[in-house]
């Protein structure tokens, strides 16, 4: 069963045509991949998904409901979390600052916002403990964000979408800019994910891509040209021309 | 802990340093810049309109005070819902916009509230300023007493310092730093980032507010100056130089802002440029304010007596 439902998807930048009638399925349970050149309007689809703008035109269903236009702050409690290409934590916070207040967010109840001591939220911060355990960071709880490594701050950009407890998790590119030992750990927190969490995937490493997905949607110029299996985008001509070219090879 | 004995000291000690009523103007001015700063240093919001609400509690609660004699306790109520409400109101519309737009629309409805003040003379007194405003006797104090009423104002000071830990020590205090960290993923973990900001205003309006009141009391006259924007700039100023990126900041801000304007005036007129090249300095070397210059002396203290 479809767990997010994508119709005639549309969203114009003036003159361009950024996502252009993107009509998608999402099974529940899967990892599915969303790959294709740059440009190909991968990022602005989740934009669309997560509600950053509205779009031009076109459907989003998320679990039976149309959620098309709600607002980001509003889709976040819907169970519907993402993280970033370029890395989007809280600087000067400590990491496990940096995941409480998404916890928090999306907690139980918001009794005391004004007045009750952040500390004293049991059950915020041990779900808070459990995102960072999840990606490996718990042993920096207390380091400032900003004083990590760069893999380190994928690792913690992906933590902050857990500690929502989403049912559907978006990953922008979690291995941008990351060395190939730091890709390998990625990937392996990725796989650990899955069947877990729905994830959606955006990512531009195909090895990555052909080893960890169930199916695969390729963008080229806002529209999907392809779905399938792995192996059946692989032998795909249209994908080979339009994306992977010689890369593949 | 320490700071704690630091306030208590600075508090017994201040009346018999400086006149009584300058040593109450540096207690309402640190609640002016408590309310600021949960803007300023904790949502990362340069409100350059302060004194909207400040001028609007003032008067308000000053007409009452004069014309109905209204109960103390009461007008400061009074002072806090107006402050309140018209940060509900002038909030509304800043936090629409972010950045530049957000502070020239502080400012510009801050002009806006000024004018109205400077003409409505027959209530605000216009250039004149809104004088005769009492003290009125509480549950048997004597207000005209300048110590009593600094007295009375220290433990406003105290539960207004108390209120506002508990706020930035609240799941709200993390937000709203988390909005002064990273607006765009603050609203994608599930917050109404606009929303926020508009608590935020309200709060500080309320802060404003009271102080608004006690400043009237004070002097027995709401000044025009006091809906006006060099007022507001004086609560930023302070501020910045105390350190907004601390609670106690915008106190000790209060301080040399207050003493500076105070004492050093009376002896060189020119003591604006002494605020001046403080302002400078912080901005250029000390981010963080005096709070920061003393944090970074201890350290260095520390590592000298380590080796």
């Amino acid at each position: 069963m479809a767990i997010l439902e994508t119709e005639n998807l549309t969203k114009a930048f003036g003159a361009l045509t950024a996502v252009n009638g993107v009509s998608l399925e999402i099974e529940a349970g899967t990892l599915h991949s969303i790959i294709g050149p740059n440009g190909a309007g991968k990022t602005t689809l989740f934009n669309l998904l997560t509600g950053t703008f509205p779009p031009t035109s076109g459907r989003i269903v998320f679990d039976q409901k149309e959620i098309t236009g709600t607002p980001a702050h509003r889709i976040a409690h819907l169970g519907l979390a993402r993280s970033y290409q370029r890395t989007t934590v809280f600087p000067a916070f400590s990491l496990l600052d940096n995941v409480w207040v998404a916890a928090f967010a999306t907690g139980r109840s918001w009794n005391g916002l004004l007045f009750k001591n952040a500390r004293k939220y049991g059950e915020v911060t041990e779900r808070a403990q459990t995102a960072l355990s999840d990606v490996g960071l718990l042993s920096k709880a207390d380091v400032p964000a900003r004083e990590i490594s760069h893999g380190e701050q994928r690792q913690l950009e992906l933590a902050i979408a857990l500690a929502a407890a989403p049912r559907v998790l978006l990953l922008d590119e979690p291995a941008a800019g990351l060395s190939p030992d730091e890709t390998r750990k990625m990937v392996a927190l990725v796989r650990a994910l899955k069947g877990r969490y729905t994830i959606v995937l955006i990512e531009h490493k195909i090895d990555i891509i052909m080893s960890v997905s169930d199916r695969i949607s390729v963008m080229h110029f806002g529209s999907l040209i392809a779905e399938g299996t792995p192996q059946e985008i692989q032998k795909n001509p249209d994908v080979r021309r339009a994306y992977l070219g010689g890369v593949a090879a | 802990m320490r700071t704690l004995i630091l306030i208590a000291l600075s508090i017994l000690l201040l009346p018999l340093v400086v006149r009584p009523a300058i040593a109450t103007e540096i207690w309402i001015f640190a609640i002016f810049g408590l309310g600021l700063n949960l803007l300023l240093g904790y949502t990362g919001m340069l409100s350059f309109g302060q004194s909207t609400f400040f001028g609007s509690a003032a008067y308000v609660a000053g007409w009452l005070l004069k014309h109905y004699g209204m109960n103390v306790l009461a007008a400061l109520g009074v002072g806090v819902g107006v402050g309140a409400l018209s940060a509900l109101l002038v909030g509304y519309l800043c936090v629409q916009r972010s950045g530049l737009y957000f502070i020239m629309l502080t400012f510009a409805l801050n002009q806006l509230f000024y004018f109205i003040a400077y003409q409505w003379t027959s209530v605000t007194g216009g250039e004149d300023g809104m004088p005769g405003i009492p003290r009125p006797v509480l549950l048997g104090l004597n207000f005209q007493d300048p110590l009593t009423y600094y007295a009375f104002v220290v433990v406003l000071f105290l539960a207004s310092l108390w209120l506002m830990k508990r706020i930035v020590e609240s799941p709200l205090g993390k937000i709203l730093q988390a909005i002064r960290e990273n607006e765009v993923r603050a609203e994608a973990v599930g917050y109404n980032v606009p929303r926020f900001k508009l608590l935020a205003f309200v709060l500080a309006g309320a802060f404003s507010g009271l102080a608004g009141v006690l400043y009237a009391m004070l002097f027995g006259i709401v000044p025009l100056e006091a809906i006006g924007f060099v007022f507001s700039g004086n609560v930023v100023f302070a501020t910045l130089i105390g350190g907004s990126g601390s609670l106690y900041g915008p106190i000790i801000g209060s301080f040399v802002f207050i003493w500076l304007s105070e004492s050093v005036s009376t002896i060189w007129a020119r003591w604006p440029l002494l605020l001046g090249v403080a302002f400078v300095v912080v901005v250029l070397f000390l981010r963080g304010g005096v709070v920061e210059a003393w944090s970074r002396l201890m350290l260095w203290r520390f590592s000298k007596q380590k080796t």
